[in-house]
Order: structure tokens, then C-alpha cells, then sequence
């Protein structure tokens, strides 16, 4: 069961990486929540009867255990607010080269905790059902909350663009 | 920026991440387990050789005093009580581990949110608030008669021991009244966090 599941989180970490990314600007603080995203995929290995729906586990694992790290550790919150610029250096060293993403990243970090697995469902090109599922949303919902969070994320593109 | 745009510049970053590979994966998951799992013991070693070693010592010093029944009573209560207390103290322990993350968010916020609820308005809620200076004065009776050399009624009626009492009870009430009141505090600023969340989540308008 061990080497089935490393084999899986092989195939599928890109997911907890980008899950990671937006949520902690931090380095050592995404290289805490992989690891607790590991170890509560891990718990919740047993559990996952439906091998068709490997990804959507993983969202919502990923999810549900960075929002709950975020509630454990409000520093991060005051980081975020108070020491930005320090820790924007830190996020950037590992995908300094495009500016188009740096300004993306840096927008999405503008929207609340929801829209922003909400937007990263989105840009991942996962489709309206599957988002509904992992959200536990219906999926009129997730299509009003996706142009929503895109509109906040055009205007901070916008404003970010034109302060450079 | 077009939309489309916007995934065609996220599509970026799978280029640029720097993934794990499948052994530094494997010595992740094993070192995190392993951390949980010592975490896990040491907690659960703590409990019981703290509430063992109280029952040890209420039994030993119950049958040493053997004809005083009103000391038998005490320490058998303080005997129940430290048995229910590591029972539902693992209870709760593993309750708090065994967070079902793999469900959708919000059937997962729900569930915190209700969980939260129960602590903070449940029929136990402000148990411990009344349950710590009774056990403080009771074990502080139980050591104060045990080394006197005197029967508990004896011990009551000195001086000394009113005093304890009445000095005591006020101490033990106010510890536990601060230290449920710092735990409060702590779940009902949790409980605001997922309400916030639930919100979001579910505010379309």
C-alpha cells in the first residue's frame, strides 16, 4: 500500500506544490504544510475507493489542510499583511524567470482563502463539476464565484501592471 | 488579460517547480510519519504515567488508612475522577487527530464548526471550570491527611486546614476559571475563522 501511494503522490505533487504556493509566500512554511499534506493524504489513503477521482482527493486534501494551518498559525496572516515585501522575495526565488506569472501570483495573493483555491481549480483547468465536488458547492455556485474571483483578479492585474 | 491567457501563465508553473523525487518523497512520508507517531506516545505516555501514578498513590495511601472511611471516599473519588479524566482526555486526543480532511470544504468546515460548537455550548462545557478546584482541594486533603498521621475529620476540624481550604478553594477556582477562559477564548476564535470561511464559501450574492 506504502509504495502504491508514494507512487501516486510521485505522480501528483505538482498539486500540493501549487496548493502550497498560493497559500504560504513563506518557504519553510510550504515545506511544513507538504508535509502535513503528505501525512493526512496518508490517513485518508485507505478511505479513497473511487481510484478515477485521485486528483479531486488530493485538491481537497491539500485544501482543507493549508486552510486549517493557516487557522493553527495566524502568524502567517500577520506576515502576509505586515512583512509582504520580505517574504515575496522568498516566494520569487524559485520562479523568478516570468514576469506574467510573478504579477499572476502576486494577484491571486490578493483574494481571500476561498477564491483563491476557487481561482487555482480554475486555472488548473479542473472542470465545474469536479470543482463543485472538492468545494462541496453546487456547481451555479462555483460558475458565479469563478467569474467573481476573476474580475477581482483582472482588476489587481490591472492595478499591478500599471504600478509598474 | 484574457482568461485563457491567464491559464496559458499558470501553465508555467509546472515547468518551473522543482519536484520531489520518488526517494526524497519516501524519506518525507517516513520521517512525518515517525514524528506523529513519537508525538503521539509521548502525549499519550505523559497521560497515563501522570494518572497512574496519582492512582497508585491514592490506593497505597487509601490501604494504609484502612478504617477511615471518609478518606477512603475521598480517594476513591479522586480515583474515578482521574480514570474518566485520562479516558476522555485520549478521547478527545484522538478526536483532534483523526480530522477527516479528505471531504469536500465545506462539509469539512461545516463539521469543525459543529464540533467547535459542542465544546463551547455542550453539556460539559463548563465542566472543567468546577471540576478543578474540587480536585485541587481534594487532593491537597488527601496528601495534608495522609502525612498528618491523623483521621480525616481530625485533620478538617485544625485550624490550619480551614485556612488551607479557604485559601485554597478561591486559588484553585480562579487557576481553572483563567485556564478555561484562555481555552474559550481559543476555540471561539477558531469557530469565527471557519465561520468566516463558511461564508465565503457559501455567499453568492
Amino acid at each position: 500500500m506504502k509504495e502504491e501511494f508514494i507512487e501516486i503522490l510521485t505522480n501528483y505533487q505538482g498539486i500540493l506544490h501549487k496548493v502550497n504556493l498560493i497559500y504560504f509566500r513563506n518557504k519553510s512554511d510550504r515545506e511544513d504544510n507538504f508535509q502535513e499534506i503528505v501525512y493526512q493524504l496518508w490517513k485518508s489513503f485507505p478511505n479513497l475507493q473511487n481510484k478515477n477521482s485521485i486528483g479531486s482527493w488530493i485538491y481537497a486534501v491539500s485544501i482543507n489542510t493549508s486552510i486549517s494551518k493557516l487557522k493553527k498559525e495566524s502568524r502567517i496572516e500577520y506576515r502576509d499583511t505586515l512583512h509582504e515585501s520580505l517574504y515575496t522575495i522568498d516566494t520569487f526565488e524559485e520562479i523568478a524567470s516570468n514576469e506574467n506569472f510573478r504579477l499572476l501570483l502576486q494577484a491571486i495573493y490578493n483574494l481571500n482563502k476561498i477564491d483563491k483555491s476557487i481561482m487555482l481549480l480554475y486555472l488548473d483547468e479542473i472542470s465545474y463539476d469536479e470543482i463543485a465536488e472538492i468545494l462541496g458547492i453546487s456547481k451555479s455556485n462555483v460558475g458565479v464565484r469563478i467569474n467573481r474571483a476573476k474580475e477581482i483578479l483582472k482588476q489587481s492585474l490591472n492595478h499591478l501592471n500599471h504600478g509598474n | 488579460m484574457e482568461t485563457n491567457e491567464l491559464q496559458n501563465i499558470w501553465k508555467n508553473i509546472d515547468a518551473e517547480i522543482n519536484l520531489k523525487s520518488k526517494d526524497d518523497l519516501n524519506l518525507l512520508f517516513i520521517a512525518k510519519t515517525k514524528r506523529t507517531i513519537n508525538k503521539f506516545l509521548y502525549v499519550i505516555s505523559v497521560s497515563i504515567f501522570v494518572c497512574v501514578g496519582l492512582i497508585v498513590f491514592l490506593i497505597i495511601t487509601a490501604l494504609n488508612r484502612k478504617t477511615d472511611v471518609f478518606y477512603q471516599i475521598n480517594n476513591l473519588t479522586l480515583c474515578l475522577v482521574a480514570i474518566i479524566a485520562l479516558i476522555s482526555s485520549l478521547h478527545e486526543w484522538y478526536k483532534m487527530q483523526n480530522n477527516r480532511y479528505n471531504q469536500p470544504l465545506k462539509s469539512w468546515l461545516e463539521e469543525r464548526i459543529n464540533s467547535l460548537s459542542k465544546e463551547l455550548t455542550g453539556r460539559f462545557s463548563k465542566l472543567y471550570l468546577f471540576l478543578i478546584p474540587i480536585l485541587y482541594v481534594l487532593i491537597t486533603l488527601s496528601i495534608h491527611v495522609y502525612f498528618e498521621n491523623k483521621s480525616f475529620i481530625e485533620v478538617l476540624k485544625t485550624e490550619e486546614s480551614v485556612v488551607g481550604l479557604i485559601v485554597g478553594a478561591p486559588i484553585g477556582l480562579f487557576v481553572s476559571y483563567f485556564a478555561a477562559k484562555k481555552i474559550r477564548k481559543y476555540y471561539l476564535k477558531n469557530l469565527e475563522y471557519l465561520k468566516e470561511l463558511h461564508g465565503l464559501l457559501c455567499n453568492v450574492s
